[in-house]
């Protein structure tokens, strides 16, 4: 063996501890984090609800002797008490809509930033980066005297409306566009393409990377909403998941069994979503690195 | 077709004045190039005639109509990029048939007229293949492509063969000019290579800061540069400048060195240019001290020192010649050009 290899087994054989390391902090913090979501998976799956509170700070919470879907079936409903059904379909109603309007609002608005003749653009561009630094809690309370004032209350366009315009995803979209070559535009306009026509059939079809990243993390931030209905939502009709699972607890007593399930209910959508556009998360992580 | 005028155009960007009042005439079915280095504002005049770019004053007429006002696609242009700005997410006959589909011509017009374009352009074995599938030169094509199927009045193009390989820069240079033959179509051509304008244009525009330095046939620029820099922009290798005074025995340069002049010679001269072609090796003609010599087989540069200042001749013939060889140079006096101290030709 020549003084050369001896001298590269070194490095090699630390790579490869580092690499041990590595392996099992990935593993304890993938345990770490999948651990609730399996032991809430589980407990869904129990009936007993005293069963399911005594069962918690033991290894049984990551097992189950009966599995049942009774919780499910009692949550499951479309009217009444545990309308689960109802809210879900509401959260995915809100969700789709103010996802698929926000693409089009933000993404246009970003294009006339981008290369439209429009009058004062940097500063309109300097005034939406502002805006994103006001947090939305501050501004909750006069909006919910506008929307009352508009009688929007308890409604699907409550709930739409102020999400759908965003600063965060018009500079996103904005962003993007403007990095695509300023000769496509051109060539659209002496093509004979209007405006809208140059967004729809140029840059829109070239923007697959934008769309993804923007639906990706506005359907988290619409899924998530909490503050905003339980504020402007009185009744069942458009009550979301994340609203009505909060029912369940603050009471004198808590029905564990059903909160699992409807916690459940609440989390497949956005798995499913994630589990679609997996590769597209974690370049919008990546890519915008916003939204904490 | 049409013919295009553009009459005392200027440009301002703030108060930077980039384009200083430039009149051209550019006749039906002409073939014109504008030419100078970067920043002359080539591109910028070409962007106006294509509406992609304000006039801040004077007038641009495509055939009878003043098209100041007018938007690029009421213009009945059709422009080539540099970088071809095809469509990447449409196939070739997509790119080609969208501007006719935005017209609302019929599906089997389109058709038609794209496969007629590809034909002319060897495309249709691409017509289905995204851009990204194809060569640069094939891109090229495409986007000239999508220009023809228009059948604009004018074409104009933004250095378009910039990006292509110095062997399909050659072929495609050749394949413009076949086009325009065939065609006919006035066009107007943005290129910072004196070699590509001389060999495709029918009148070469040549543009310094933003003005005309001259406007006429390429081999009129070659032979009877208006001024210095047209001297020295046309040609390659560039013209051999000498600087110093006309006097009565010859051109004196500043190192004492004598260069005979024409009998017709203007007095006043300050630089002497001869091109290095018109320079040959003579035992009678003017010393100077060989520095390099580069053979490329059907002719021999040589890089001499004549006093302080260098000079280029090509010769034709093959010569044995060392560096450190003093030899003679005797200059075509029929080709030799005279400028005055401001530059101009005498």
């Amino acid at each position: 063996m020549s003084d050369l290899a001896l001298f590269s087994r070194k490095p090699t054989m630390s790579v490869n501890g580092y690499r041990v390391v590595q392996s099992i902090s990935v593993f304890v913090i993938a345990l770490v984090v999948i651990s609730p979501l399996f032991m809430l998976f589980i407990a869904s799956l129990k009936d007993d609800r005293f069963q399911i509170l005594a069962d918690m700070g033991s290894f049984r919470a990551f097992w189950v002797d009966n599995p049942t879907l009774s919780n499910f079936r009692e949550v499951g409903n479309f009217a009444g008490e545990l309308a689960f059904g109802r809210y879900l379909g509401n959260s995915l109603f809100i969700l789709g809509s103010t996802v698929s309007l926000g693409l089009v609002i933000n993404s246009m608005a970003g294009f006339i930033l981008a290369w439209g003749s429009l009058p004062g653009r940097a500063v309109i561009l300097s005034l939406i980066i502002a805006l994103y630094v006001i947090p939305q809690e501050s501004i909750i309370m006069p909006l919910l005297i506008i929307v009352s004032r508009a009688g929007l209350s308890d409604t699907f366009t409550a709930q739409i409306l102020p999400f759908v315009a965003s600063p965060l995803y018009t500079f996103l979209f904005y962003q993007f566009f403007a990095q695509l070559p300023k000769e496509l535009y051109e060539a659209a306009s002496i093509d004979g393409a209007s405006i809208f026509r140059t967004w729809w059939s140029i840059f829109m079809p070239l923007s697959l990377p934008a769309l993804a990243t923007v639906s990706i993390l506005m359907g988290i931030e619409t899924w998530n909403q909490y503050l905003w209905p339980i504020l402007i939502t009185q009744t069942d009709y458009a009550r979301p998941i994340s609203v009505a699972i909060a029912t369940f607890f603050g009471q004198d007593s808590i029905y564990w069994d059903r909160a699992m399930a409807a916690s459940v209910l609440m989390m497949i959508p956005i798995l499913v979503f994630y589990l679609a556009f997996q590769r597209w998360f974690i370049s919008s992580f990546v890519g915008s690195a916003v939204k904490g | 077709m049409a013919n295009v005028s553009i009459d005392n155009v200027a440009k301002f960007y703030g108060s930077h004045k980039v384009i200083h009042g430039i009149d051209i005439d550019i006749a039906d079915g002409e073939f014109v190039t504008l030419v100078g280095p970067s920043g002359c504002g080539k591109s910028t005049l070409l962007r106006m005639i294509a509406g992609l770019e304000e006039i801040s004053d004077g007038d641009i007429r495509i055939g009878d109509r003043v098209v100041n006002d007018v938007p690029p696609k009421e213009r009945d242009i059709a422009m080539v990029f540099q970088n071809y700005a095809l469509y990447p997410h449409m196939t070739v006959a997509q790119n080609m048939g969208f501007a006719l589909k935005l017209k609302g011509e019929s599906r089997a017009t389109i058709d038609a007229r794209v496969r007629e374009a590809a034909a002319i352009l060897a495309l249709e074995p691409y017509l289905d293949r995204l851009p990204k599938q194809l060569s640069g030169g094939q891109r090229q094509r495409v986007a000239m492509g999508r220009a023809i199927v228009r059948s604009p009045q004018v074409f104009l193009f933004d250095e378009p063969l910039s990006n292509l390989d110095a062997k399909l820069r050659v072929q495609m240079r050749a394949e413009i000019k076949d086009l325009h033959r065939r065609l006919g179509t006035t066009t107007v051509y943005v290129t910072h290579d004196q070699i590509e304008a001389m060999t495709m244009a029918d009148r070469i525009v040549v543009m310094k800061g933003g003005v005309v330095e001259q406007i006429g046939r390429p081999l009129e620029l070659y032979d009877r540069p208006a001024n210095l820099f047209v001297a020295t922009f046309i040609g390659s290798p560039a013209m051999n400048l000498l600087t110093g005074r006309a006097g009565q025995g010859g051109f004196v340069t500043g190192d004492g060195v004598v260069l005979p002049l024409p009998a017709t010679a203007a007095a006043g001269a300050t630089t002497y240019g001869i091109r290095p072609e018109h320079l040959t090796l003579d035992e009678t003609g003017f010393r100077a001290e060989v520095v390099v010599i580069e053979p490329t087989g059907a002719e021999t540069q040589v890089l001499a020192r004549c006093g302080g200042q260098t000079l280029v001749a090509v010769l034709r013939e093959r010569v044995e010649l060392n560096p450190g060889d003093i030899i003679g140079l005797k200059p075509d006096l029929s080709a030799v050009h005279l400028f005055g101290e401001d530059g101009r030709r005498l």
